[in-house]
């Protein structure tokens, strides 16, 4: 007989219990998917800021599912209603789920107090891409940006989101950075709550 | 003599086309022109060997020996092939090719940017391929 | 370093690369569907422009069509990944297609996506079979809205198994024949074999 495989037949997505998020792929098959996700837009486009607008939309669609993923299994529905938290939840708990590891580093911003700043020394998506010199700054971290905006979006902390290529002294390669800079409504909000 | 042992590296596309060419400081350094002519050659001779085969199965040259250079080929199943020049019984060559396979599976064929079979220009690619030949340097000197 | 060695295992393989959460592979995955889809709706439209021109351009419309559809992306996808899966895998030539097809059901889906796919349902002349899937990374959360019914979310994998097969040397046809998002009980590709193309030698005259 065949076809008796492990998969069972629901009648409906919500009847299948929630996977643990144990499951692994290669880092090769989630490379080549991305790379294609790049090339895919890249025909879809006539410039650079269109690119990177539209791998943020793509990542936006997968924080958005991310948040509520994680909020259930990881927090018991509950999520974050604090700008710290939030942020910290993206540091550690998004990144762990998604990355395998806990960004290298959470910063505030020195010069503007809405600024907020996750840096990775080498960004997953990032580890087999070079980007040509005729694109400038292009930095395909534009998906992870696209990824918190969309968690924080939808956990109620709007934001503009950007990745950014920054130099590390005695370093060849520069690490990228994750920019946030929250709306002002959430800075209001915050300094209500004390 | 320093320690090199690799003169130069090349990479071809299935039809013969040059897409990597690398120098290490060989005294017969080659203008674009020489580097894609002898590409082009290389790529017909390993395809007469195949024909010249009195037995079926042959893959193509996987070393040409000269009396005072190695060249070690080595060819995936796609049809690219990947080249050594390096000094005379130079060891451990067939690893080397096949590590530079790899770091081209995953530093030039994973970059969204790059083109297939078109000339590799691919920073990540350059960085970990100096590391590799870099390390076989190491070894040799730990001879 | 050890010397090149016999073919590893499936598991072996899958432990000896890097790996990470299938979540992120996933919900990519269904990041560029959705892409694809919005876009898609712009292309039908200019198709049914191109629809009144000559074969040839309508033939190229179609070409464009096909270009944005999940299966091009995965031929594509395809024609790269074949190299790593060489490099990595250690298999060297498959005597013939029955071994291509054992090889890439217990290594290939293996070192990608951690999962094996059967080999089943074989032709008299040993040139089609279907891949039958137990486990389907790609539709974890996935469900087919009402408006979408028609669509085959798996063409990806089909159209890596074209794309990976053409690089050596093979030609097929990949067509789904079972879906569970489409209600069947399992998931299952039928790849045929339609020729195998000889290797070109660089130094004859062109036909």
């Amino acid at each position: 007989m065949i076809g008796v495989g492990k998969a069972k037949q629901y009648a409906n997505v919500l009847d299948k219990p929630l996977s643990r998020g144990r499951q692994e792929v290669s880092l090769s098959a989630f490379a080549f998917l991305f790379s294609e996700l790049v090339q895919f837009n890249q025909t879809q486009v006539d410039n650079i800021a269109e690119l990177e607008r539209r791998l943020e939309d793509a990542g936006y669609a997968v924080g958005a599912r991310v948040l509520e993923l994680l909020c259930h299994r990881e927090k018991g529905n509950r999520r974050e209603t604090r700008l710290l938290g939030i942020l910290s939840f993206i540091h550690s708990t998004v990144w762990k789920v998604l990355f395998g590891k806990v960004a290298d580093s959470l910063e505030k911003g020195t010069e503007h107090e809405d600024e907020y700043m996750i840096s990775e020394k080498e960004l997953l998506v990032n580890r087999f891409i070079s980007v040509p010199k005729d694109m400038g700054a292009f930095n395909c971290g534009a998906f992870v940006a696209g990824i918190v905006k969309g968690v924080l979006d939808n956990a109620g902390f709007p934001a503009v989101v950007t990745a950014h290529f920054v130099p590390i002294e005695g370093q060849q390669r520069p690490r990228t950075t994750i920019l946030i800079k929250f709306a002002e409504e959430v800075l209001h909000r915050e300094a209500r709550l004390g | 003599m320093a320690l090199v042992a690799i003169y130069s590296l090349f990479i071809i596309n299935k039809s013969g086309g040059l897409i990597y060419y690398k120098d290490y400081g060989s005294a017969g350094r080659m203008d674009t022109n020489d580097s894609l002519r002898l590409a082009s050659l290389w790529h017909s001779m390993h395809a007469i060997s195949q024909q010249l085969s009195p037995t079926p199965g042959c893959t193509g040259i996987d070393l040409l020996q000269a009396h005072n250079f190695d060249l070690h080929c080595f060819q995936s199943l796609t049809g690219t092939k990947f080249f050594v020049v390096c000094e005379t019984g130079a060891p451990n060559m067939e690893m080397l090719l096949k590590v530079i396979y790899e770091l081209y599976t995953d530093f030039v064929l994973k970059n969204p940017f790059y083109e297939m079979e078109m000339p590799i220009r691919c920073e990540l690619f350059d960085l970990n391929l100096a590391q590799v030949i870099q390390k076989d340097r190491v070894a040799l000197l730990g001879r | 370093m050890p010397p090149p060695t016999a073919p590893k295992s499936g598991d072996a393989l899958f432990a000896s690369v890097d790996r990470v959460n299938a979540e992120l592979f996933t919900l990519t995955y269904g990041a560029i569907v959705r892409q694809l889809l919005t876009d898609l709706e712009e292309v039908e439209e200019v198709n049914k422009q191109l629809d009144q021109i000559r074969d040839a351009r309508v033939e190229y419309s179609n070409g464009l069509a096909d270009l944005r559809s999940p299966k091009f992306l995965g031929y594509n996808i395809g024609t790269r990944l074949v190299d790593e899966f060489l490099a990595k895998s250690n298999v060297s030539r498959c005597v013939d297609f029955k071994e291509t097809a054992d090889v890439i059901a217990k290594l290939g889906f293996k070192m990608f996506l951690g999962v094996t796919a059967t080999v089943t349902n074989w032709d008299a002349e040993g040139t089609s079979c279907s891949f039958v899937l137990e486990d389907n990374p790609l539709v974890d959360f996935v469900e087919l809205p009402d408006t979408c019914q028609g669509l085959q979310y798996c063409n990806l994998l089909s159209g890596v198994i074209r794309g990976a097969l053409e690089m050596v040397s093979m030609k097929t046809e990949v067509t789904w024949v079972r879906d569970m998002l489409r209600g069947d009980d399992a998931y299952e590709m039928r790849v045929k074999l339609i020729k195998q193309v000889p290797e070109e030698y660089p130094y004859k005259d062109d036909d």
